[in-house]
């Protein structure tokens, strides 16, 4: 059945729909106007909408009224701009943001040989809010872009940080990096991290690093690095794995601190100072430490005592600097004849000891006995030849430190008492 | 007859065409695709009619125009053209077109054409 | 999907554009009261991922640029875009309102008037060519730099485009202004098929 009763059909319409021809006098005036305007259609059918609404720009409705009736197409008012057509009210109560209804106004070619053109008003309000509350939030995230790139430059100028791949490819490095290591970020950036790799830094270290990242936990440590121009660094070094949205490994981010001066000074405090060897405060520590905690691994070790014989006579002989020069041979024969694990220690004087980790007591008197050789073997100053005597013990378990230095003291004694020049077991 | 057809598109030359042979079918055909090429095939054929468009390269149709005008002052020239500006039409004349038309031409306009604009 | 153009098709697509223009260029000498000289189109098939670039270097890059986009959809269906330089909508802005120094809304108005009539003259007298309708929609107007015309999120998709385009030229009035006929993918097809068909007609 067709619909013959356009006046009903734009009456219920929820948009404005008014006949104007090119003098604007209205000839329709559908319902949602009347109700939104509060001008019912028989006040306004047949006279001009610029008696209702003077304010409009008449000039260019009609030259747009024309503009759709000569092209056929329609034509839009003011789309863009934050003119009204007709002012209506906005009641909502919860968003304040707008006071007039926001207005698309299209005008159609209606009856084109009577002049008259269809104008269509819809309400857009809704949209002009949230493209409104768009921008708004555009505002904030700007400020908030800002900010984070301005933190990202103090990060960047004043803080080591490195960017490799899942594989070790550095990826990014800030700016305060390359300053540091002298280099330029081009030459880093698809390089493998292992360019830092130093030699002197035990595998285990890296090895716990490798595999605490790749258990996905972040690794904390201290690394030493070369610059390019040879110096040795210490770091702090936080490295901390980064995960993709599937939680799958996608690169590691590395923080490094300058810690080469606390280093140095740490080593200094725990120091001999003329033999080079860990003094007799950290082997104290040492020692200490292991006894308290009584952890299997680390209390498994054989404590050794070493006394230079006659060592008073060098220096009476040949004076103190001949004597000094003695005990930093000394000190380099010891060193090398032990393993790279044990402990030596100057512990004053002419006396230093030593403690051998994880070895039967049997073991520990076989080295000890190639450490006596070796001192007895060596000759100081091309023509000085000396021998130690030396105490040896194992560690109880449950006993403290004292305990433990005045048994290997004894045994000591009793090399020292029967002849010198040996190796006593307590 | 001979009959020049001068334009940059194919399609528009055979449209006109195609109207030219609705009314006359037997008309010889020449065809040009600017306005130089239009003015030495004027010259060397000596066509009853030219059909010119009017944005061409090479040389657009207001200067073939004039330079076909130089060679014969009674040169029968009818514009065929998408600029439908009055005042186009009204350079287009002065200069010695017999008219102008706007494009897209049909075999009733081309009868209207060669009824109304040119003498054979 | 073959979105391919022989010279024949590129011929007659340029040929209807010329008669758009003309009918455009027609319709705005009567608003500007002034003569327009007309351009030879332009038809380009280029990705999506160039047509940024190519914009671009049809235009001054030492401009602002008004640029109203409007969507028209049917069997025909794409996007039209008026780029018109600060300078040439200011003179615009002026000419339409009577004044001196056009405000913003005044020129961003007139600019789209302009465009309205523009998109409608071309698009209704192409799709007239063409033999088939098409609906308009809303225009949208930004106020952008030459390398922001189209954006390159705006195109994030992979498609074929054709770019129609030609200048529209008031010499008299230093109004000038780039039209661009835009269309892809689904639409460029039937474009094909309505080409082809009024190539047939008229080649018989």
């Amino acid at each position: 059945m067709e619909i013959n009763c356009p006046d009903v059909l734009l009456d219920s319409l929820e948009n404005g729909h008014m006949v104007v021809d090119e003098n604007f006098i209205v000839s329709y005036w559908n319902r949602w106007l009347s109700i939104n305007t509060q001008i019912h259609k028989d006040e306004i059918i047949g006279k001009s909408l610029e008696e209702f609404y003077p304010e409009i720009n008449y000039r260019v409705l009609q030259r747009k009224i024309k503009t759709a009736l000569s092209i056929g197409t329609p034509t839009f008012y003011d789309a863009n701009s934050s003119k009204k057509f007709i002012p209506i009210n906005r009641n909502k109560v919860t968003t304040s943001s707008l006071k007039l209804m926001q207005q698309q106004v299209t005008i159609s070619p209606y009856i084109v040989s009577q002049n008259r053109v269809m104008v269509s008003i819809y309400d857009i309000s809704e949209l002009f809010e949230a493209k409104l509350l768009i921008k708004k939030e555009m505002r904030t995230i700007n400020k908030l872009n800002e900010k984070l790139e301005a933190d990202r430059e103090i990060i960047d100028k004043n803080i080591m940080v490195i960017k490799t791949s899942s594989t070790g490819i550095i990826k990014d490095v800030s700016t305060f990096f390359c300053d540091y290591f002298e280099m330029e970020k081009e030459h880093l950036v698809g390089e493998n991290i292992s360019i830092f790799k130093v030699a002197d830094i035990s595998n285990i270290i890296y090895r716990e690093l490798v595999q605490t990242v790749q258990n996905k936990k972040s690794w904390n440590g201290e690394l030493k690095y070369k610059t390019l121009s040879g110096q040795e660094k210490w770091f702090q070094t936080r490295v901390l794995p980064i995960f993709n949205a599937h939680g799958e490994l996608h690169e590691f981010s590395a923080v490094c601190h300058d810690i080469t001066n606390e280093k140095l000074l740490a080593q200094l405090y725990i120091t001999d100072s003329l033999t080079k060897l860990y003094n007799r405060a950290h082997f104290d520590e040492t020692i200490n430490l292991l006894v308290k905690h009584k952890r299997k691994t680390d209390i498994d070790f054989v404590l050794a005592i070493v006394d230079i014989d006659h060592f008073k006579s060098i220096n009476d002989t040949y004076g103190h600097q001949v004597g000094d020069e003695a005990l930093i041979a000394i000190a380099k024969t010891l060193k090398n004849s032990i393993r790279e694990d044990d402990l030596l220690a100057r512990w004053g004087g002419e006396e230093f000891v030593i403690m051998l980790k994880n070895v039967t007591l049997e073991e520990a008197k076989n080295i000890i006995e190639k450490v006596r050789v070796n001192i007895e073997q060596s000759v100081i100053n091309n023509n000085i030849k000396v021998t130690a005597s030396f105490g040896l013990t194992r560690y109880i378990f449950g006993e403290d430190a004292k305990e433990i230095f005045k048994r290997v003291d004894d045994a000591l004694y009793k090399a020292k008492n029967s002849g010198r020049n040996r190796v006593v077991v307590k | 007859m001979k009959v020049l057809v001068v334009d940059d598109s194919k399609i528009a030359r055979m449209g006109v065409i195609k109207s030219i042979k609705e009314v006359y079918p037997n008309a010889q055909l020449l065809q040009a695709i600017n306005g130089l090429e239009a003015v030495e095939l004027y010259e060397k054929e000596n066509p009853d009619v030219v059909f010119l468009d009017l944005t061409m390269p090479v040389m657009d149709g207001y200067e073939a125009l004039g330079k076909i005008m130089e060679i014969n002052k009674e040169a029968q020239v009818i514009v065929i053209t998408a600029d439908i500006q009055n005042e186009a039409k009204l350079r287009v004349l002065v200069a010695g077109a017999k008219n102008m038309y706007p494009k897209p031409i049909n075999g009733e306009i081309m009868a209207k054409i060669f009824k109304q604009d040119i003498l054979l | 999907m073959n979105l391919e153009f022989n010279e024949d098709q590129i011929d007659a697509l340029r040929e209807f554009m010329n008669v758009s223009i003309g009918a455009a260029t027609a319709s705005m000498a009567n608003l500007l009261d002034a003569f327009g000289t007309m351009h030879i189109p332009k038809i380009e098939i280029c990705n999506s991922d160039e047509l940024a670039d190519k914009i671009e270097a049809s235009i001054d890059s030492n401009s602002m640029y008004f640029v109203i986009k409007q969507l028209f959809t049917g069997k025909f269906g794409g996007e039209c875009m008026f780029v018109i330089s600060q300078e040439s909508a200011l003179n615009l802005g002026n000419y339409l309102y009577n004044a001196k120094n056009s405000s913003y809304d005044d020129i961003s108005d007139a600019v789209l008037e302009l465009t309205n009539i523009l998109t409608s003259t071309i698009i209704s007298r192409l799709t007239q060519e063409l033999d088939t309708q098409v609906q308009f929609f809303v225009p949208s107007l930004q106020f952008l730099d030459s390398t922001s015309v189209v954006s390159d999120d705006d195109v994030a998709e992979y498609s074929k485009i054709i770019i129609i385009s030609t200048v529209l030229d008031f010499e008299d009035k230093q109004i000038k202004g780039n039209i661009y006929v835009l269309t892809k993918d689904k639409a460029i097809e039937s474009l094909k098929i309505l080409i082809d068909k009024k190539i047939e007609e008229i080649y018989g």
